[in-house]
């Protein structure tokens, strides 16, 4: 799994390559603890070039989204791809956090 | 006519994708199967791997995983064999799926994802090990 982040504004945009599984979703819970630890609480996660996403990375994602909540941010999803996005709706994981097509869209939605 | 596929591997997590490839490589070239269904079939061996991983062989020493995966014109039939102790994956009380934050469980979706993406679900235990069978049917098959 390669993580790369960047900065938009207040927002972090986390990009990840791979896929979310049991193997990688420890490190992609640390990454976005240590974000959101840092003062990052603003977190657009871009799935656009992550293939696949299983129960274990769902976990990860409702870490991550639960820990910037409490620190009175947000975690909204950005892109993800056809069979990613299916498993989000089947766990009804879009019905608590916000998912968009775009990174931009994303991004956008935190306002100024 | 049948395509069948078998693959052994350490019952550890770095094993998982090469499952995962094994099934993409399998799958390929064959009409019935889209990208979605190759990912059904990932995700619930995928679960179904990691179950065994995590209890299946808890306090032994890992043994093996044995994945088989038989493309038929109407199905795929894939059974997952391990030799831990037996830990059948019986229908979950399907997760609270409209719960909010707080309240949401963050486990027990693992389960959920199988029998959500396979038609059929068996399990097996004999002194040749643990068998869990997962048919997933195909489009074509379905039309009456």
């Amino acid at each position: 799994m390669e993580i790369t982040v960047k900065q938009l504004n207040q927002t972090s945009v986390v990009s990840m390559m791979g896929s979310l599984d049991a193997l990688t979703a420890d490190e992609v819970t640390r990454f976005l603890s240590a974000q959101i630890g840092s003062g990052q609480k603003q977190i657009v996660a871009d799935l656009s070039q992550v293939d696949f996403v299983s129960s274990a990375g769902l976990r990860a994602i409702l870490a991550a989204l639960k820990e910037s909540r409490q620190q009175g941010g947000d975690l909204r999803i950005a892109a993800a791809q056809p069979g990613v996005e299916k498993i989000l709706k089947m766990s009804g994981f879009t019905s608590i956090l916000k998912d968009y097509p775009t990174v931009d869209e994303a991004v956008t939605s935190f306002g100024s | 006519m049948s395509n069948k596929h078998q693959m052994t591997r350490a019952a550890e997590l770095e094993s998982l994708p090469v499952f995962r490839d094994l099934i993409d490589a399998a799958c390929k070239h064959h009409p019935g199967i889209d990208e979605q269904i190759r990912y059904d079939l990932k995700l619930a061996v995928e679960e179904a791997c990691t179950n065994i991983i995590a209890h299946g062989y808890a306090g032994m020493n890992p043994g093996s995983i044995i994945l088989t995966l038989e493309l038929e014109p109407q199905q795929v039939v894939m059974t997952i064999t391990d030799f831990g102790h037996p830990f059948e994956p019986s229908e979950p009380p399907a997760p609270d799926v409209a719960a909010g934050l707080d309240d949401r469980p963050t486990g027990g979706f693992g389960l959920f994802f199988i029998y959500q993406t396979m038609d059929e679900v068996g399990y097996d235990t004999t002194e040749d090990g643990n068998r869990l069978t997962l048919i997933k049917r195909l489009p074509s098959a379905e039309e009456e």
